[in-house]
Parts: structure tokens; C-alpha cells; sequence
């Protein structure tokens, strides 16, 4: 009687659903009532840069018959990472340059600003405002956002923009295959990084270590002469001779992050099908990182409450050497000097590596994620908007921001550049990222992410062992991705 | 001259009296009509049109990446997900200890106790306590929670761990993380006990004095006094607190996500509202599930109803707001 029903309802729904005008005028209404739920659960009523972003792009008649068109953008970061907007502002004056020179009769500028907001708030804000019909010109997000959001047709596919500028052939090849989906490009790179093993040589030193052994470390890991399970070791060691506090021998990023598929792939995991572009969840390499985060904690290196730690205390412990060895970004060190008073002296105390293979004789990995800029189809002037993304990708621009940020290059001739070779931490990492992994683009993979993400929560915590671990994360897998994941 | 004047002066005879007698049992209808068509308007767009926007939006498989216009009907499925999904007993029983602990400890048993408490100060005093437990509601959550988290934080910049270090006890690591419900249930009753306070503290005021008088001339004591004369009156302001703070608590989940966003570990403090938050708006990578977190509200709405329909019984509603038999005067 129930399924007879359902049917009736669904059925009619169904049939109502068919009609253009109904469609539209409930996707209105949906997007009406998100609107209302996002503002209920937003976190304050203080105007958000989105807002002053949203708008999509607007234009006014000049002087003498030429036409001045608003560009719209958005951006996200840290103030030291503030080129990511400023780049696009400064490519302004020289987009304009050029198009005087071609004789065309219309100019741009640029509005919208660079936040420092939570990632999920200001994903949210995006697909808000583009649902709305709303959305910037430009959206700068990470390039795994690129699945998702060109297959709701928030972004255009920018290959007509790109392959014929010099910029397409300056630009790292693989950073090209980040932003790659269904043999189109979707998106322009703007920066990549590594995500490096940090370690305090002092530290080291004060274990009996020698200057040699300690600058041969990196190479040892590179190599594979020197694994997790050595990590795991020297951070015990470092815990019993009082050089740092009981759990906090070795830490990874307190927060869900990418950074967790480094150990993964360690351990020779793979996360997606090529043949199929279907994700992958390999339960042995799964298994073996759940391990080697149970025995961490086992040890007493790892504390169970790290995940969860707020960001501004993990800063604060790493920065005053309390931590031992530590994963973070290649970036945080921009952000340690800029914000927690890290000194020059400590950053020449800082050692970085990969961080180390799961196996002996195998190399060392990283992982890198591109932010990469889009062009939203709601950009009335697409073209000018990727033209302005090709003109703030220059090796100037995109060196400063490397610089001020500790971001990697993304073009081969920025190696050139004189600031960026004097930078030794940006000269030290660069070979990281013929080591680097990228996340899959996937529609679903936020969903992915989030069930092995609590996993690996459940066992840093000590609430599951490893194999309980693995077993619920399939079981959640199979049940919300269905056939998108091949579980092995 | 005003319409609601012309329905009740008396018309001058004649047929055009008759015609009015006529209508006279229709104006009382009319006038309540208009009263309430403003309130009807406003639950109706902003109560009844979401509710029903979210059963239709529960029927699809519309998300970040389907966009608005790209989704499918899928009947029943996002339900049939819901049943099946491994985590959602874990997350259900969790709703059900936030919303019991809560209300049973803080929501109505501290306030309670609060209540009677400042009942038995002099007038300015109790006021003046009633206040200060007011305070945690009028702050901004944001900063009431930032201050939970660096009072709770480990050694050394945990508020309690440097206390708790100068007296030469042994510090804690972080007491969120380390003891999460105790502390996200505290959290959440230090603000909703005031409600319930100022509502009995209310209801106790109004008890009249004759009759904690003449209890206390039979020899009543305190504990007496409390226990047969004030307890039996708040049964209505009990039932309205436990009732309303149910439903509240069971939609609310923005102290847990700022506290520790459903964590640590494995869904630990993971209520339904804030599963269905994470599902339906906020993702790391994106891809928010609007259609199964639709689905998820959905469910907790029923629940709510389920509860209501509970309170109602339990405490005996059609009794409670019948006309009093007696009048005391």
C-alpha cells in the first residue's frame, strides 16, 4: 500500500518535474531556501567578500566610444598569500596594454577580494552564489573542485583560451593534467606545493646526530634507505631523551586535509582507475596506513587528540620546537614567520624532506595541490576573464607570490628568475615535485575523502582497530558511492 | 466609519437589519480571519515552504555536482540510503544522549534548581543571579565557544590545565577532546538552562503566597514546601520547557560544530542535525549532498513529531489546559 503510494507521488512528481517552467521555478526555490539555510548556519552576519564578489560581471561606456567592462573574483588564502588577487589586479594594466594595442574598444577592471575564511565556507559561498546565477567571473579553488563543479555547469572548459598561449608551454606539464577532465582543461594553474617532513636539526644534534648524518637525511628518505617505521623510531627517541614533550614525537596536520594521502600512497595506495576514471580504495594500503597511525599512537609519539587540535595552538607548539618531526605544508613556513615569529636562525634550523616510503628501497613521497583558476559560466565575458588569468600567470607575478608564499613553481621559467633561486627553502623543495602525487578529480570525492578521513580518526583516537577501521570505511563506500568506487 | 464598528452597532430595522442579523454569526469568523492572516502568511513562507521544499528536495539526487537543474528523482532513495548507512544508528544514539543529557542535567534540571534557588533570595538578589545566568545566551557563539575551547586547552594555554598546575595537580591534555561529552553537554546547558529558569522562576511567583502560608503554618518545611506545594504547579511550565527545549536541542548542532565539529574520533559527538549539515552544506571537497541531507532533516523532523506527540501524552496535555473546576480566590 506504502510502495503504492510512493509510486503514485514519485510518479506525479516525476511528470511535473518533466515541465521546463516547473523546473525552473523550483530550482528558483531551492536555491531561495538554501540561500535561508546557509544563512542560518553561516557564522555571523558581518558582510562576507563574497558578497562584494558575487554579481557576475557588469559593464559602463567610457570615453570615446570605448567600453569598461567589471570583472568579478575570488580568492582565498592567507594575507602572505594575498597574490592570489593581487596578481589578477596588477594583470589588469597589462591585459589593457594589450588590448589598446589591438585596437579593441573595450577595457577591464577588476573587483572582489582575497579572504582568509574556511575552505568549506568559502566553497559554499561559490556554489550559493552560482546557483543563484550570481558567481564571480573568477573563482580560485582548489583543482579537485574542478569535477564537481564543471559537471553542475558552474565552469567553461578553457582550451580555446589556453593551448595557442606561450603560458600553456611554460607551465609544468603534469600541473596541466590536475586540471585535465574528459580531455579538456578546466581550469589555470596558479600555484602547487609539496608537503614536506619538517624536522629540527637542533633536535637532531642533541640525539648524538652529526651535521653529515643530519643533511643526509633527506637523501636517505628520497632513496628509501629510510621508512615510516624509522620515523616512528627516531620520534620514540627523541620522546624518551626529553627533547620534546610525551605525544608529540611526531605530528601530522591537526585538521581533514589532503595531506593524509601521502601515507596512502606510501604505502602504495592508488585512488583512482585510469582506464575507468573510477576511484580506487585499496583496503591492504589502507590498512597498512591505519597501522602505522595505531602504532604512532602505541607508542605514545602521536597524541590521540591531535586530530581535532585547533589550528592556531598546532602552529604555536610546532613553531616553538615542542614537536619533533611534523608533516605541513611548504607554504606554512611564509605563514610561521609572517604570524608566529618564526626567526630567520630557526628557519635554517628547519629540516624538510619527503616524507618516507612505507617499505625500504622504495622512495620517498609527496603530494601537491595545484589552486588553480576557473572561469564561471556566468561570466558574461569569458574571454577577457581567461585572458586576465593568462596575463597574472607570468613568471614575475607568480614568482613573487611563490616567494612571499613558499609556494613551487608553476613555470619552468620561473626557475630563472633571480628571487626565486635565492630562495633556499623554494631551491631545497623543488625536486619534491617530480615525487608528487595528485588527488583524483572526481565528482565524488569529497565523499571519499570524508569516510576515510574519519577512519583515520577512529584509530588515531583509539576508538577502532585498523582492520575495524578499514571494514566500516568499505561499508560506507559501498554504500554511498555505490559502482563509482572499485573496492580491491 | 470602520468596518469592525459596522459589524457590531445595531443596524436601524427594516430589511436592512434583517440582512445584518444575518450576517452577524460570519463577523466574529472575519475579524479572527484578519488578526490572524499576517501570522498564517508568515508561518506559511517561512514554516510550512521549507518544510515542504525539503521533503521535495529529499526526493532527489540533487548536489553540488548535479547542480540545481541537473538532478534526478530518485524516489525513496535517499531514505533507503539513510536506513542503511552504517553510521547512522552511531549518530542517532549520540542525538539521543546529547538531547536527554542536556535536558534532563542542564535544560530543565538546572534551571530548576536555579529557580528555586533564587526563589528564596531577596528580590534584587535573585535578579541579579538570574542575569548573570543570562549571560552565555546573550553572548555571540562564535566567542562564547572560543572561550570553551582555550579554557579547556591543553597545558599551557588551557585556562583549567593552568589552574589546575598552580595548585600542583597533574594537568590534562586537551579536556574537550579528552572528555568531548561531558564537555559539548555543558557547552550547550550552560546556554539553555536559562531559559527554563526564567520560566519556572516565573511560574513560582506566581504561586499564591496563602498558599506556601498556610503550608508553612501546617508545619511545613523547606524540603516540604518545595516537594507538595511548588513542584505539583510547575508541571505545565515543565511540559512546555521540556517540550520546547527537545525540539530545540534536537535542530541545534552549531555549539558542537564549533566546539569540535562532530569529533574527536569517529563521529563521537556527531548529532543528527549536524550529520545532516555536514552532508547537505558543508564538505571539505566540495560535493555537498543536498538531496540526502534533505532526507536526513526530514528524518529528524519526524523525530521531533514522534517527541512532541510523546511530551503531550506523558504529561497529560488535555488535563493540563482544561478550565480550572475551583476558583480560589
Amino acid at each position: 500500500m506504502l510502495d503504492r503510494w510512493t509510486n503514485g507521488v514519485i510518479g506525479c512528481m516525476g511528470r511535473l518535474a518533466r515541465s521546463r517552467a516547473l523546473r525552473r521555478a523550483l530550482a528558483a526555490a531551492l536555491v531561495a531556501g538554501l540561500l535561508v539555510l546557509a544563512g542560518c548556519g553561516g557564522s555571523g552576519g558581518q558582510p562576507a567578500a563574497g558578497d562584494q564578489a558575487a554579481g557576475g560581471a557588469g559593464s559602463s561606456g567610457g570615453e570615446q566610444g570605448v567600453q569598461t567592462v567589471t570583472l568579478r573574483a575570488m580568492t582565498i588564502g592567507k594575507p602572505t598569500e594575498r597574490y592570489r588577487f593581487d596578481n589578477l589586479k596588477d594583470a589588469v594594466e597589462r591585459l589593457n596594454q594589450k588590448l589598446e594595442q589591438e585596437g579593441a574598444n573595450v577595457r577591464v577592471q577588476l573587483e572582489g577580494t582575497h579572504e582568509d575564511r574556511p575552505w568549506d565556507e568559502y566553497k559554499q559561498r561559490f556554489i550559493l552564489a552560482a546557483e543563484a546565477g550570481k558567481a564571480p567571473d573568477i573563482i580560485l579553488s582548489g583543482h579537485e573542485d574542478v569535477a564537481p563543479w564543471a559537471a553542475a555547469g558552474h565552469i567553461v572548459p578553457l582550451d580555446e583560451y589556453v593551448k595557442d598561449s606561450p603560458v600553456y608551454r611554460d607551465v609544468f606539464p603534469t600541473l596541466w593534467e590536475s586540471v585535465t577532465l574528459d580531455g579538456k582543461i578546466w581550469g589555470i594553474p596558479q600555484d602547487t606545493e609539496a608537503r614536506p617532513l619538517y624536522f629540527w636539526k637542533s633536535h637532531l644534534k642533541q640525539l648524538g646526530w652529526t651535521d653529515q648524518q643530519i643533511a643526509q637525511l633527506p637523501e636517505r628518505i628520497r632513496s628509501g634507505d629510510f621508512t615510516l617505521d624509522d620515523l616512528l623510531d627516531l620520534a620514540k627517541q627523541l620522546q624518551d631523551r626529553g627533547i620534546v614533550p610525551a605525544g608529540q614525537g611526531f605530528w601530522t596536520r591537526p585538521q581533514p586535509g589532503v595531506d593524509f594521502y601521502m601515507f596512502y600512497l606510501a604505502y602504495d595506495g592508488r585512488m583512482q582507475d585510469p582506464a575507468t576514471g573510477k576511484l580506487v580504495l585499496d583496503q591492504e594500503a589502507l590498512l597498512k596506513e591505519y597501522r602505522f597511525f595505531a602504532r604512532a599512537r602505541e607508542l605514545g609519539v602521536l597524541k590521540p587528540s591531535l586530530l581535532g587540535t585547533d589550528w592556531s595552538i598546532w602552529h604555536r607548539t610546532v613553531t616553538g620546537k615542542q614537536v619533533g618531526l611534523f608533516v605541513g605544508g611548504s607554504w606554512q613556513v611564509a605563514e610561521w614567520q609572517d604570524q608566529y615569529g618564526l626567526t630567520d636562525a630557526d628557519v635554517q634550523d628547519l629540516g624538510y624532506a619527503l616524507l618516507p616510503a612505507g617499505e625500504k628501497g622504495k622512495p620517498g613521497v609527496t603530494l601537491s595541490h595545484p589552486l588553480v583558476y576557473m572561469v564561471t559560466k556566468y561570466s558574461q565575458h569569458p574571454d577577457l576573464a581567461a585572458r586576465l588569468i593568462l596575463e597574472a600567470t607570468n613568471p614575475e607575478f607568480n614568482t613573487r607570490h611563490a616567494v612571499e608564499s613558499n609556494h613551487l613553481a608553476i613555470l619552468k621559467s620561473q626557475l630563472e628568475q633571480p628571487e626565486y633561486k635565492e630562495n633556499r627553502l623554494l631551491g631545497d623543495l623543488a625536486y619534491m615535485v617530480e615525487y608528487a602525487g595528485f588527488v583524483p578529480l572526481h565528482a565524488q570525492f569529497g565523499n571519499y575523502d570524508q569516510a576515510i578521513y574519519r577512519g583515520l580518526s577512529a584509530v588515531v583516537a583509539g576508538q577502532m582497530t585498523p582492520e575495524q577501521a578499514v571494514d566500516t570505511v568499505v561499508k560506507q563506500l559501498q554504500a554511498q558511492l555505490r559502482d563509482e568506487v572499485i573496492i580491491r | 466609519m470602520s468596518r469592525v464598528r459596522r459589524m457590531v452597532e445595531p443596524a436601524a430595522g427594516g430589511a436592512g437589519a434583517a440582512a445584518l442579523a444575518a450576517a452577524r454569526p460570519a463577523a466574529p469568523w472575519c475579524l479572527g480571519a484578519g488578526f490572524l492572516l499576517p501570522f498564517a502568511l508568515v508561518v506559511a513562507v517561512f514554516f510550512l515552504v521549507p518544510a515542504v521544499l525539503t521533503v521535495i528536495l529529499s526526493l532527489t539526487d540533487v548536489s553540488v555536482a548535479t547542480g540545481l537543474r541537473g538532478f534526478r528523482w530518485v524516489g525513496l532513495e535517499n531514505y533507503q540510503r539513510v536506513v542503511t548507512d552504517p553510521v547512522a544508528g552511531l549518530v542517532l544514539r549520540n542525538t539521543l544522549l546529547y538531547v536527554g543529557a542536556t535536558l534532563t542535567l542542564f535544560n530543565v534540571g538546572l534551571a530548576l534548581v536555579l529557580a528555586l534557588a533564587t526563589a528564596f533570595l531577596p528580590g534584587r538578589w535573585g535578579g541579579f543571579f538570574r542575569a548573570v545566568w543570562l549571560l552565555p545566551r546573550i553572548t555571540p557563539s562564535v566567542v562564547y565557544v572560543l572561550m570553551w575551547k582555550y579554557f579547556a586547552a591543553e597545558r599551557p594555554y588551557g585556562v583549567i590545565n593552568q589552574v589546575l598546575a598552580a595548585l600542583g595537580l597533574p594537568a590534562a591534555g586537551n579536556w574537550l577532546y579528552e572528555h568531548p561529552w561531558p564537555m559539548v553537554i555543558a557547552i550547550n546547558g550552560f546556554v539553555g538552562a536559562s531559559m527554563g529558569m526564567i520560566i519556572f522562576s516565573a511560574a513560582i511567583q506566581a504561586i499564591p503566597r496563602e498558599q506556601l502560608i498556610a503550608a508553612q503554618v501546617d508545619g511545613a518545611g523547606t524540603w516540604a514546601l518545595v516537594r507538595r506545594v511548588v513542584l505539583p504547579q510547575l508541571r505545565w511550565p515543565a511540559l512546555f520547557v521540556a517540550a520546547y527545549q527537545t525540539l530545540s536541542l534536537l535542530a541545534s548542532y552549531e555549539y558542537i560544530l564549533l566546539a569540535t565539529d562532530g569529533g574527536p574520533g569517529f563521529y563521537t559527538t556527531e548529532v543528527w542535525a549536524l550529520y545532516a549539515f555536514h552532508t547537505a552544506l558543508s564538505n571539505y571537497f566540495g560535493n555537498a549532498q543536498y538531496g540526502l541531507g534533505a532526507a536526513l532533516a526530514t528524518v529528524l523532523v519526524l523525530i521531533g513529531l514522534v517527541a512532541s506527540v510523546l511530551y503531550l501524552r506523558f504529561f497529560n496535555f488535555r488535563q493540563l489546559t482544561q478550565q480550572p473546576r475551583i476558583e480560589v480566590s
